[in-house]
């Protein structure tokens, strides 16, 4: 039996968490059964026509999140401040090509026959230019803007876009989108704590941040509010996407 | 979810401390030796036990070993947070993040 997790020391907690071994077998735990993101052989239910459609649409848009977040993670590797972050993000680039994976894979799931050309045909406009916009931030190694960029906005509005069209999905889209939240709570948790280290650190690097969030967070929030409502999710989990982003936003000490 | 009371130890202002049993709650996202130390949120009828804190970060419920208490530590793996027990506005305990 292992010891008490919370007598362990700071140092040795980051250490533990940031690591591949830790990476390997917490994914295990919920994947190790999985082909694709779901069980093998679950059966798809039948969608009518307009729901299909607004699932494609959403999916889409998603690839389009996962692909910046796949582009944005694996860029900030080669600034990233020390080992122990730059192997961490390296799990979190598999994370993201995962995510990718599976999201294409159910798309052709769902009957699309070439699902490179349905995403750049359903993409929306503010999720293209917010990952044109994270990925000059990336290129101009920016580490804490370019990580509240990709590890506080996108990951936080995913988190809890994708938590709410789960609860509403159809069953093996709910599977695959569960196995995509696990992964999520690291990269959005590293993300927060890491900018709220840097920011206890370096408090004159704050202003810089807000202005990012002020150019940055309204595209992200458009993108899955319409989503939300694309995919019909009832008005009353919608304000959720924007709560639980607000709450991250303001423990790192912003203010709306 | 009411994990077995081990015993009641370390007497803190005349008030005994109680310790806890964690069992397996099924929480799959950490590697298997950390997963008796976390579980899932219920729903909103979830009520939680003296030993049990919610991640604010990522809602999940983190659980410890012992009746938790202000001031006290504790980590939350599957996002990676360090967090300390406080008391809120309403009287609860609660997690709050720190850097």
């Amino acid at each position: 039996m292992s010891r008490e997790v919370h007598a362990l020391a700071p140092e040795e907690f980051l250490e533990e968490v940031h690591s591949f071994e830790f990476w390997l077998h917490s994914v295990e735990g919920y994947l190790a059964d999985t082909e694709f993101g779901h069980r093998p052989g679950a059966v798809d239910t039948e969608l009518s026509p307009d729901r299909r459609e607004r699932l494609i649409t959403a999916l889409c848009n998603y690839c389009i999140g996962e692909t910046a977040a796949l582009e944005g993670a694996s860029g900030l590797i080669g600034f990233a401040p020390n080992r122990q972050t730059k192997i961490f993000l390296a799990t979190q680039v598999v994370d993201e090509a995962r995510h990718l994976e599976v999201l294409m894979h159910r798309l052709s799931e769902l009957g699309v026959a070439d699902p490179e050309r349905e995403i750049q045909r359903r993409a929306t406009r503010t999720l293209q230019v917010f990952r044109r916009r994270l990925l000059e931030l990336v290129a101009s190694k920016d580490w804490e803007a370019a990580l509240f960029a990709q590890n506080v906005i996108l990951e936080a509005m995913e988190f809890a876009a994708f938590q709410a069209h789960a609860r509403n999905a159809d069953p093996i889209t709910r599977e695959v989108l569960e196995g995509v939240i696990k992964d999520e709570r690291r990269h959005m948790g590293f993300g927060e704590n890491e900018l709220g280290r840097r920011l206890a650190a370096t408090p004159h690097v704050r202003a810089r941040l807000a202005q990012v969030k002020r150019e940055l967070d309204p595209l992200v929030l458009e993108t899955f509010e319409e989503m939300l409502a694309e995919l019909g999710i009832p008005r009353a989990e919608r304000p959720e996407l924007g709560r639980n982003y607000l709450a991250t936003v303001e423990r790192l000490g912003f203010t709306p | 979810m009411n994990d077995t009371v081990l015993r009641e130890v370390e007497s803190e202002a005349g008030r005994p401390r109680q310790r806890f049993i964690l069992e397996d709650t099924g929480f799959d996202e950490v590697p298997k030796k950390y997963r008796r130390f976390y579980r899932r949120l219920a729903g909103p009828d979830d009520s939680l036990a003296l030993n049990e804190v919610i991640c604010p970060v990522c809602k999940v419920v983190i659980r410890s070993t012992r009746e938790l208490r202000e001031g006290d530590r504790v980590y939350c793996m599957p996002c990676m947070s360090r967090l300390v027990v406080v008391r809120s506005d309403a009287g609860h305990l609660e997690a709050r993040v720190v850097y």
